[in-house]
């Protein structure tokens, strides 16, 4: 287990920020720590029924929930976009 | 006895090129400092530039324009001006000589080596009256600024701001030593006098100039006077650098040197004075917005300049057109939500009047940005001002040193460039940014941003670690320069909201 720096854009924030997860995080849990940070501080509340999803920057899919930071495959600092699904 | 016309004499008295008997032409221009691009030195003796000046018309000139700032200087000193004004114009005086003293002053080191390694003997005498100008813009700024310190301890980072490792300090340094200190005179000169002076800097101390009349501050607006005129003289140096380059088959390396220096200078333009003019300029007396002034005179004025000296226009003119509308605003919320970061006191400038100025100004305002404000507001008018700093840091481009960010709210789309080298990842805010990058990465990639050097272990692990590599000790962390009053106007607007709806 180690601290993994990652680029965050969560959506409705004006641009990336930086958190520090676990490589064995999930995707869920590295959704979790980014909206922890930035939601109710840069960006309003998302609707109760929202699932938020991730996805590498320019990507079109989402990435597994489940998938950990160290399966992703990133590489440190990788830029991932949180955004509301549907 | 008659003295002659300076028409008469002065292309003869300033021809001082000669043959060098005891060293080479390589020994006394090496190329690192001298580089002529391939260029034989009769085509650059054929600089003409078009400002010319003799050295007794510098001195009497500038000793006029010295003894009108510092009477007005000193007439108005005892006004109180600064006492009185208001934490909008307060902000900007913090940040424009907290920025630009030291920078003026450096800038008299890359004049002094077009002075000695220019092949051309005009560029050689416009030159040494460029190095006097930035010494005496580097001096007066700061005597000017020291007058304020007694009101405000703000003002000492007019002096100590270069010296530190503060992150906007090492964005503004690393694009000027970029274009300015670390290339041949004549790149510097290109860089330096074209897409720096020439292009933003002359024209926006006109416009500073005018604001700093209507806001009654007539001290500063005589001094930026003062500079502006000396911009205009010696920003003409690279004019006649390009001509000679086009015109002898190196359009290319000009157009790409041009390229780099105006994408880098727009960068800290549109953060520094596009907060300062969209923002930080009172409400009352802010007319054109940083877009109309970009439209008109540099996408413009500037755009039809290049084309006239036989260049094109930049490559990412269409990307540029789309910046002027969009960076400065999300950089506007970074500087205030990381206040602390900054020595000076940064305002938000969202009250419910300004915002829509800027809804007016930028349409579609309120539903990107603003959407951002709501939340910093809402935490405000709520008490939870701990929730008006984000934790996480932001994410630093590694070209201008500046927030890599895109668009906000309703139209929100997230921007982001990069470049994979030996296992590290580089961010860019832009598409140019990263240009400049790939064209040389191994100029550029030794360089750590601040959030890199968090990472790398540069910066200790305690909040305190960060603040004191930047130089700032708790008194220097900026706080809200209206302390939170700015969010007042909401509550009347509900009010006023709440009286309409019952009648």
């Amino acid at each position: 287990m180690a601290q993994f720096p990652l680029a965050v854009n969560v959506q409705g924030d004006y641009g990336y920020k930086v958190i520090v997860v676990e490589d064995d995080n999930t995707i869920e849990e590295v959704i979790q720590v980014a909206v922890d940070q930035i939601v109710g501080v840069l960006v309003a509340p998302f609707p109760a029924d929202v699932t938020l999803r991730a996805r590498v920057h320019g990507a079109k899919q989402p990435l597994d929930n489940n998938l950990t930071v160290s399966d992703a495959g990133f590489i440190q600092m990788e830029a991932l976009q949180i955004y509301a699904e549907g | 006895m008659a003295l002659l016309q300076m028409d008469d004499w002065y292309d003869l008295a300033r021809d001082t090129n000669w043959t060098p008997s005891y060293v080479t032409e390589d020994e006394l221009y090496p190329a690192p400092l001298a580089d002529s691009h391939g260029i034989p030195v009769e085509a650059w003796e054929t600089f003409d530039e078009p400002y010319k000046s003799t050295y007794r018309d510098y001195v009497k000139a500038q000793r006029d324009k010295d003894v009108g700032a510092y009477s007005v200087k000193a007439a108005l000193a005892r006004a109180e001006f600064f006492k009185n004004a208001s934490p909008h114009w307060k902000a900007l005086l913090a940040l424009h000589f907290s920025a630009v003293c030291w920078a003026e002053f450096h800038s008299a080191s890359a004049f002094a080596r077009m002075t000695r390694f220019s092949r051309s003997p005009g560029m050689r005498n416009m030159a040494t009256m460029g190095t006097l100008d930035e010494i005496r813009h580097g001096q007066i700024q700061i005597y000017f600024a020291y007058e304020f310190l007694k009101h405000d301890a703000v003002f000492d980072w007019c002096h100590k701001s270069s010296k530190t490792e503060n992150w906007i300090i090492i964005s503004l340094r690393h694009a000027l030593d970029d274009i300015a200190h670390t290339r041949d005179s004549n790149s510097a000169a290109i860089m330096l006098n074209m897409g720096l002076e020439l292009a933003f800097t002359n024209l926006q101390f006109v416009a500073l100039s005018a604001d700093a009349a209507k806001c009654g501050d007539h001290s500063f607006a005589t001094m930026l006077q003062s500079i502006q005129s000396d911009e205009a003289r010696h920003a003409q140096i690279g004019e006649p650098i390009v001509r000679i380059m086009v015109e002898n088959g190196k359009k290319e390396e000009a157009q790409q040197l041009v390229e780099i220096a105006f994408w880098r200078m727009w960068k800290q333009f549109s953060a520094l004075s596009g907060i300062g003019m969209d923002y930080y300029t009172p409400l009352e007396h802010r007319e054109n917005s940083l877009k109309d002034f970009m439209e008109e005179w540099v996408i413009g004025q500037f755009g039809r300049t290049m084309e006239a000296l036989g260049l094109d226009l930049p490559w990412y003119w269409d990307i540029l057109k789309e910046d002027i509308s969009s960076f400065h605003h999300a950089n506007q919320i970074g500087v205030y939500v990381y206040r602390a970061t900054e020595w000076w006191r940064p305002i938000a400038c969202t009250s419910p009047a300004e915002r829509e100025w800027l809804e007016e100004k930028y349409p579609g305002w309120n539903e990107t940005y603003g959407k951002c404000w709501d939340v910093i507001a809402n935490n405000i008018r709520n008490g939870d001002f701990e929730k008006t700093t984000p934790v996480a840091p932001p994410l630093i481009c590694n070209m201008c040193g500046l927030e890599v960010v895109g668009k906000a709210g309703e139209d929100w789309h997230p921007v982001d460039h990069h470049v994979d080298i030996d296992d590290r990842r580089y961010h860019f805010c832009s598409e140019p940014c990263k240009w400049i990058f790939e064209l040389e990465p191994e100029r550029y990639k030794g360089h750590a941003s601040i959030i890199d050097r968090v990472f790398d272990g540069t910066i200790g692990p305690d909040p305190d670690d960060f603040y004191n590599y930047m130089g700032q000790s708790p008194a220097e962390r900026g706080t809200d320069g209206y302390e939170y009053r700015w969010v007042d106007g909401y509550d009347q607007d509900q009010e006023e909201e709440k009286r309409y709806a019952t009648g």
